[in-house]
């Protein structure tokens, strides 16, 4: 029974069409017992009023019981007889009652309607004292004035065992069909990434659910501003620290340029190098906390060979202090619809990955290529590649690989993953090099026309990243 | 050259101020945005070097004072902010460039020198990146420490294209587009002959070659 109850209780919905439901039986069943009985009465009374009629009919005309007795009695149903009989007079029948015998009735009657057991059956029986003064009685089978009132109230309840069912079948339907903005609402809140905090539209909301859909929409407010604070907060916070790292990697710049021992200078470039880390850090933080707030809307595509010319111009200089071998694999461009902020700062915080964990006189390759719908860009190098089992966790902020000695923000896979979402891309993570399970290769699958978050690109895993040429030297 | 600095941050100020003494220049140093404006209206300079983020008046406000006065003096704005908006209202406000924080004083030098120059109103017609200059006048490069070499004309069109932006790379097509003109076939190779013939007329090492990506004169400053 609780289980019943809770059951009901989990859904507005089922509630409503059960109780509904009952109700309807309830109203139905006490309806329809009304009807039945005062249907049974009425056919019950109109016979009556038959019994009434024939012996008016034979105090009238003056008819001899006798007349009729036996006569014509043989047509129809012998149990639909009507029989009419002069009260004390004893003499036997010479046929049973069935047969269209007399009744052996009593020899004397009050005046009226009573019913009465004779020759094993009930009777219904009319006496009435006529103008010459005999009584006579009327006479007929209740069994079958049962019948034909039993039919006749059924036939009034008919439509009702007719239309119940009917209605049991449609109310769970109907039911359901008023809940189905309540089930697209659900369904709107679900679709949503965790920018999408716009509120949700109230206007064509029952009223009993628009309440609740107003708490949702101030809590999504709240939400939107709280997060708004912290973005703002992060940004705020890394664009106050630029103004004491500039002060501070100024002073060393002067300072360099005094005169100083070797020693001392070797301890100076330690420092600036950690200056430098320093406001690495902090540009990334900035450009972590751009990448969720704007979405910038693109006006037109951008090439991704001029995006990979611009990210080598800058980070050349990285490149060759490490005698990487650093270049662009084939000839084919492809132009993508994603803004070219987005897009620049996605590959070159690959290339940096690749080029700060590639070991000194290693390979990166870019390349660009075009498989179904889908648009694939892959940077590869010949550094020590990410463990299987972290690939989903070097997407997490700061996070970082046991053993790595490497300098980085953190933030780099967080950036790149974070815009890929937003523009509706996917990353994934393979070796470059299979066989020795080294190297890492990253692909960014960009769908040719801009479509919602989540729908899968094409391709599979291995397509994307050949083996790298041998060039380990 | 008299050069104006107004920072609020000791540090920085201090730092800066001694930079350019370093490089020759006679720098004063203000503290915020009413002194400045005393100073700019007591003193004729040369350039200013001006912080957005001040406090008391704000650096833009500071600006379009300057600029009210008719005075045209190159200016420079110093900002910790990233965004596009302050940027493009700093240069709207009358600003000749910025730098962005955190900057290294090379850095600030060259820009300093850039702002100057276009002030002086001559267009320093030959390119340079320090390794090699280009005389568009004559169509000559001369290496440092070298003699004048002439080029031809295609090969000036490739080598300008490059010299014009050192440091950024042209890809093959970009490089045709530069040489050839509209309706003109483009012969194959064309670039790489071109490439070939000026790195032997200078250097080999004066065009670089980035693997599939194009060609570039490298940024030496």
């Amino acid at each position: 029974m609780d289980g019943f109850k809770n059951f009901l209780n989990e859904s507005l919905q089922r509630k409503l069409s059960v109780t509904l439901s009952l109700a309807i039986l309830g109203v139905a069943l006490v309806a329809g017992i009304f009807s039945f009985l005062s249907a049974f009465n009425e056919a019950y009374e109109l016979q009556d009023d038959v019994l009434r009629q024939v012996a008016a009919l034979m105090d009238r005309q003056h008819l001899a019981p006798d007349v009729l007795a036996g006569r014509g009695s043989r047509e129809g149903n012998e149990e639909s007889r009507v029989i009419v009989q002069r009260l004390g007079d004893a003499r036997q029948a010479p046929l049973g009652v069935d047969d269209g015998g007399r009744l052996p009735l009593p020899k004397s009657l009050p005046n009226g309607l009573q019913t009465l057991r004779a020759a094993g059956e009930t009777f219904r029986v009319l006496v009435r004292t006529t103008a010459t003064g005999e009584q006579i009685a009327v006479a007929q089978e209740t069994g079958f004035r049962n019948q034909i009132a039993r039919a006749s109230a059924l036939r009034t309840v008919t439509p009702f065992l007719v239309l119940v069912p009917i209605l049991l079948i449609i109310i769970p339907d109907l039911v359901r069909k008023m809940f189905r903005r309540v089930a697209l609402l659900a369904r709107e809140i679900d679709d949503r990434t965790e920018h999408g905090l716009h509120p949700l539209e109230e206007n064509h909301i029952p009223a009993e659910v628009r309440p609740f859909v107003a708490a949702i929409n101030r809590l999504l407010a709240r939400v939107a501003r709280s997060m708004d604070a912290q973005r703002r907060f992060v940004a705020d916070a890394a664009h106050e620290l630029r103004t004491p790292l500039t002060a501070l990697s100024l002073q060393a710049e002067l300072v360099s340029e005094a005169e100083m021992s070797d020693a001392a200078r070797e301890r100076l470039g330690v420092l600036r190098t950690g200056i430098e880390r320093g406001r690495h850090l902090l540009n990334q933080l900035l450009t972590f906390a751009r990448t969720q707030s704007v979405v910038e809307t693109p006006k037109s595509p951008v090439s991704v060979q001029a995006v990979y010319r611009r990210v080598l111009e800058d980070l050349l200089p990285l490149a060759a202090a490490k005698r990487i071998d650093i270049g662009v694999e084939g000839q084919q461009d492809a132009s993508v619809w994603v803004s070219e902020m987005d897009l620049t700062t996605v590959i070159r915080n690959l290339v940096d990955n690749a080029i700060r964990y590639t070991p000194d006189g290693g390979r990166v390759d870019l390349a660009v290529s075009t498989i179904g719908d889908t648009i694939v860009l892959t940077v590869k190098d010949t550094g020590p590649g990410i463990p299987e089992a972290e690939y989903d966790r070097v997407f997490d902020p700061f996070y970082r690989s046991l053993g790595g000695d490497r300098v980085g923000s953190g933030l780099g896979l967080s950036i790149v993953k974070a815009i890929s979402d937003r523009i509706g891309a996917e990353v994934r993570l393979a070796p470059s090099i299979a066989d020795a399970q080294s190297g890492l290769c990253v692909s960014v699958l960009i769908p040719m026309r801009r479509v919602l978050p989540g729908m899968e690109g094409a391709g599979s895993d291995s397509v994307h990243c050949q083996q790298a040429p041998g060039t380990r030297s | 050259m008299r050069v104006l600095i107004v920072e609020d941050d000791p540090m920085i100020g201090e730092a800066v101020q001694v930079a350019l003494k370093n490089a020759s220049y006679a720098a004063d140093w203000v503290k915020d945005g009413p002194t400045a404006l005393d100073a700019v209206n007591s003193q004729n300079y040369d350039l200013i070097l001006l912080d957005l983020g001040l406090p008391g008046k704000d650096g833009l406000d500071v600006l379009t004072r300057i600029r009210a006065k008719g005075n045209s003096v190159s200016l420079l704005i110093i900002t910790a902010r990233d965004g596009l908006d302050d940027r493009v209202r700093g240069l709207d406000g009358g600003a000749d460039d910025y730098v962005l924080k955190p900057f290294e004083i090379a850095e600030l030098l060259a820009r300093m020198r850039a702002v100057l120059r276009r002030k002086s109103g001559k267009a320093l017609p030959v390119l340079s990146n320090g390794m090699v200059s280009l005389d568009p006048a004559t169509r000559q490069a001369t290496m440092n420490h070298g003699s004048p070499v002439q080029l031809s004309n295609r090969e000036f069109a490739l080598f300008q294209a490059l010299m014009v932006r050192p440091g950024a790379i042209l890809s093959r097509s970009e490089l045709e587009d530069r040489v050839y003109g509209w309706g003109e076939e483009v012969e194959s190779n064309a670039v790489e002959f071109l490439i070939h013939s000026l790195r032997r007329k200078l250097s080999g090492d004066v065009i670089r070659n980035v693997r599939g990506a194009g060609w570039m004169v490298s940024k030496t400053s």
